[in-house]
């Protein structure tokens, strides 16, 4: 129990200070990196916890999301390769604010909220999978599916967004 | 005792890939080339960019080795002789070897080079187009095991080899294989005579012995999981189990490093519209053949 404790403290401190490296390093590829091994730095807590699936899941996805999350910045930002240096941070007022006020509500929700009965020992990993799988094609169906909808839309809107209108001559 | 036999297979199977591989290129069969091709690497000077980032640049060709072999660990080559039979093995094996990518686009973007830099950033563009046709194929492969344990999914072939059972699948597999392990026609990242090494371009020395033994672990893991995945695994009559496994690999990495060799390198485009208008669409349809397959054949 203690050693799962030290974990889970561990990799989350580690999530942590990644996170902030994200926002300290003046390159877009190591910050997308940075953000790579914070997420990674998650998993663990999920393996930490005796959640193998969503562990392994989650080191699984960051890996590609946050590398192609790299060339759409590099891409869109107007810095060859990457290789320029840039300004991690912008709207600094609002940004500490908005970080603040959702720190906090996070915590709120963690501590009011609540979670029902806590399992005693958890299931082992291949019932794991199998609650999962009933769950994400069950009861949460909609709620997934309307996440991936919109993170998809986002996805579009974000890219529509920041290409620029090529001008055609007629 | 398992973790050491797994790693001597390793080394054995990086060596072997080594020999064939030279005699697909060259024609010269030598089996001590590899060994001599080590030392020298090692003998020589490990030169540094002139500004690198340096952290980048040292874990890229490590992290390379490391999740070859993570992915590798669980692998089955007997009913036994599996370091981890996690109950999410199908989904490590990708998970292990999604950080392919993130090791060669730090070895491309480390060094501070134009040819490492563009390197790194078409196997970014690769990953785009071979993703999703490891992924599915193993989600068809998973659905007829019912299990995510590597060593079920072998089981699960005791009848019928997946090859058989869903050959689509295969084909798919096998072709995202060879452009995850960037094998002729996908050898993009490295792109010799085009980008003079590409990622490999900065590294010398210990550094890119490290890196070769990193892509030598890489194919024989993928040969292995192909050999798990859709060959039956280490079943076969008369031979002992870990003699099946052996020969299946081995032949599988005959079939991967010859079978690129006769063709131009695919362009990065054509490749990416290759996998997404015609391989996706076919591992749907896979998913679909053989869910209809699980429900209707009797079990």
């Amino acid at each position: 129990m203690t050693a799962q404790m030290f974990f889970i403290g561990f990799f989350g401190l580690a999530a942590v200070w990644f996170g902030i490296v994200v926002f300290r390093t003046f390159s877009m590829v190591r910050s997308a990196l940075a953000l790579l091994f914070s997420q990674t730095a998650l998993g663990a807590m999920f393996l930490s916890m005796q959640a193998e699936f969503l562990g392994v899941l989650q080191i699984m996805m960051m890996a590609t999301e946050m590398s192609i999350m790299a060339i759409f910045m590099v891409m869109f930002m107007m810095d060859p390769g990457g290789l320029g240096t840039m300004e991690m941070t912008h709207q600094k007022r609002l940004s500490l604010w908005a970080g603040f006020v959702s720190f906090v509500g996070a915590v709120l929700v963690a501590i009011f909220v609540d979670w029902g009965p806590i399992a005693a020992t958890a299931p082992d990993a291949a019932q794991q999978t199998v609650d999962l799988g009933l769950e994400l094609l069950g009861r949460s169906m909609l709620i997934f599916e309307t996440a991936g909808i919109t993170i998809l839309t986002a996805m579009i809107a974000a890219t529509a967004v920041a290409i620029q209108p090529i001008k055609r001559s007629s | 005792m398992t973790t050491v036999l797994l790693l001597v297979s390793l080394a054995l199977g990086a060596w072997m890939v080594a020999v064939i591989e030279e005699w697909t290129t060259s024609g010269r069969f030598r089996l001590a080339a590899p060994l001599f091709a080590g030392i020298a690497l090692l003998g020589r000077e490990s030169i540094l960019a002139r500004k690198p980032d340096r952290l980048f640049f040292e874990v890229a060709p490590v992290l390379l080795l490391l999740s070859a072999v993570l992915a590798a660990a669980v692998i089955p080559l007997t009913p036994n002789l599996v370091v981890a039979n996690l109950a999410t093995g199908a989904l490590f094996v990708n998970a292990a070897l999604v950080y392919v990518l993130v090791a060669l686009l730090m070895a491309g973007w480390g060094p501070d080079g134009a040819y490492a830099m563009v390197g790194g950033w078409r196997f970014l563009g690769q990953l785009i187009g071979y993703a999703m046709l490891v992924v599915m194929p193993i989600t068809a492969v998973v659905m007829r095991a019912e299990s995510l344990f590597t060593t079920d999914i072998v089981m699960s072939q005791a009848e019928v080899w997946n090859i058989i059972y869903q050959p689509l699948g295969f084909v798919l597999f096998f072709i995202a294989a060879m452009a995850l392990a960037f094998l002729p026609p996908f050898d993009l990242p490295i792109a010799k005579g085009e980008l003079a090494g590409g990622v490999e371009a900065e590294y010398s020395g210990v550094r890119l012995a490290v890196f070769r033994l990193g892509r030598l672990a890489l194919i024989i893991t993928l040969a292995a999981a192909t050999v798990v995945f859709y060959l039956g695994g280490w079943q076969g009559p008369i031979l002992p189990p870990w003699a099946w496994s052996a020969l299946k690999i081995f032949g599988v990495t005959i079939i991967m490093l010859l079978s690129g060799r006769m063709m131009p390198r695919i362009r990065e485009a054509h490749m990416l519209a290759w996998f997404w208008k015609l391989g996706i669409p076919l591992a749907l349809l896979n998913i679909f053949i053989v869910g209809v397959l699980v429900l209707v054949l009797p079990s």
